[in-house]
């Protein structure tokens, strides 16, 4: 019930921050549009715009949260009602904002790609990016900072050579392994390798995140509550 | 200021000031006859009525003041506490102890560490040495944010009574009821950031004060209230105080320390519990 809640008011807290909606679905809309003439190219972009703009969300809302979450430990809730339920928050809000850009490409690229591998690799890229983000604002405090470090990730994943080995270690690249399966229809060991990859990328960050957030709303040791 | 508003406003005051409904009544009606008889208008026969009401509760305090329940078990105790940054020593060795239905006021010069010492009794900071034990629950307004921008009012009502274990119904309830004694009635559709400085202490406050905790640490709460708020600030801890919490207030205005129950100045070289 607190998680929901914590969920919830995240949520509505988002959802009344009306620019950054629009900029939010603006994202992955230019990362489409601006490679239209490829199919494969637009949509490998689209997924990366979608990681994008949810991971910035998601490390945004941490930074708000920052201040706010100490009083709400005071107030009874436990660490992981609250990262867990911004966590559900934030892939909540990236579903939502993938629905209209599957429903897009359903449409534009109709019979060209395999749609549920498409929509695996959406919830995918959702999936990581949201404890990726919430990653970023727990290391680093401050947003400037943060936003730079997802610029840098974004960037590299975008000009990295997809035949290094290096992109395995991208936190997106599963999204892009299930995007080739789903454009070029390659075999199936595409999808699993994706599928491995972004689940161990979400536990993996998400562990992170419970760890951090674990230590700095820790109850401090000199402080002992009597026994009551 | 007709002599009916100046008469409603003298009214007020004395609520505030604690006067029992009886006696502002009767004060009310003296003030009301003798401005009948004399037929001077309010104003320059008595001042303004926070003036008058300031006057007429100071002669009645000795005589009036609530009787006050003994105080009970320890419900915070703060001991040889110290904190340093860096080189800057920001606490000496600094004691408190708060019981059920006490009010301690935390005073001293700005840099002195009074928000500090009251991070460390919430456990939000950690001391160099030292230790504190709470009985009981505790709730926390701080200085300034604790709030979120775009949410409602009453969705931070809900938010921190979902913490206590309280459902929706009651949080909103208990929200607005203490709202409501800070003169304040939240809107349905303001968001916090559209609230102004002190408003949005109130909705702090009262977000602090949801769920009856025990333990009470309040950090400079009233920044922005205007006169009448901060009066119906300082009557809602005497009503804490009288419902049994324990309250610690950090403040740096003087005006009610004679009405605390011991006030920890940390000024340097003063580091000493006055009760």
């Amino acid at each position: 019930m607190k998680l929901l809640t914590v969920a919830e008011m995240a949520l509505r807290e988002l959802s009344r921050r009306r620019g950054v909606l629009v900029l939010l679905l603006a994202l992955p809309l230019v990362c489409y549009l601006v490679r239209h003439d490829q199919v494969g190219q637009s949509i490998r972009f689209l997924l990366l715009g979608l990681a994008w703009a949810v991971s910035t969300t998601a490390l945004f809302a941490s930074g708000t949260s920052r201040h706010i979450e100490p009083r709400l430990r005071l107030s009874g809730y436990r660490s992981h009602h609250l990262y867990l339920g911004r966590l559900v928050a934030m892939w909540l809000l990236g579903l939502a904002v993938s629905t209209p850009f599957f429903a897009l490409i359903a449409v534009d690229h109709a019979g060209e790609v395999r749609l549920g591998a498409l929509a695996a690799a959406m919830v995918l890229a959702v999936t990581v990016a949201a404890p990726f983000g919430l990653l970023i604002g727990a290391v680093v405090p401050r947003e400037l900072e943060g936003a730079l470090i997802l610029l840098v990730t974004i960037s590299l994943q975008m000009m990295i050579d997809p035949a290094d080995s290096l992109t395995r270690l991208t936190p997106f690249w599963s999204s892009r392994e299930i995007g080739t399966y789903a454009i070029d229809y390659t075999g199936p060991e595409y999808l699993v390798r994706g599928l491995t990859h972004g689940i161990v990328v979400t536990l993996l960050a998400t562990a992170l995140v419970a760890v951090l957030s674990t230590i700095r709303l820790r109850t401090r040791p000199h402080l002992r509550y009597a026994p009551r | 200021m007709t002599d009916e508003r100046w008469l409603h406003a003298l009214g007020q005051e004395l609520a505030r000031h604690r006067l029992t409904p009886d006696l502002t009544h009767h004060v009310v009606a003296e003030a009301a006859a003798h401005l009948r008889d004399s037929g001077q208008p309010a104003l320059r026969a008595f001042g303004t009525p926070q003036g008058y009401a300031a006057a007429v509760v100071e002669s009645l305090a000795s005589q009036h003041r609530p009787p006050r329940r003994p105080p009970g078990r320890v419900r915070l105790r703060a001991s040889q506490i110290t904190k340093r940054y860096g080189r800057r020593t920001v606490l000496g060795p600094t004691d408190l102890t708060v019981r059920a239905g006490e009010v301690a006021a935390i005073v001293g010069a700005n840099g002195c560490g009074k928000s500090t010492f009251l991070r460390i009794c919430a456990g939000l900071l950690s001391p160099d040495s030292g230790e504190v034990v709470v009985d009981g629950v505790l709730g926390y307004c701080p200085q300034n944010g604790g709030t979120y921008d775009f949410l409602l009012p009453e969705e931070h009502f809900v938010l921190v009574g979902a913490g206590r274990g309280l459902d929706r119904a009651r949080s909103r309830r208990l929200g607005r009821s203490g709202a409501a004694t800070l003169q304040w009635e939240p809107a349905r559709d303001t968001q916090a950031r559209h609230l102004s400085g002190g408003t949005r202490q109130k909705l702090n406050l009262v977000m602090a004060a949801l769920g009856d905790p025990d333990v009470l640490l309040l950090d400079e709460p009233y920044q922005g209230f205007d006169r009448g708020a901060y009066l119906d600030f300082w009557q809602h801890v005497w009503r804490w105080r009288d419902e049994g919490r324990a309250i610690v207030v950090v403040t740096h205005l003087l005006n009610q320390l004679d009405q605390v129950d011991q006030v920890l100045d940390l000024t340097p070289g003063t580091r000493e519990a006055a009760a």
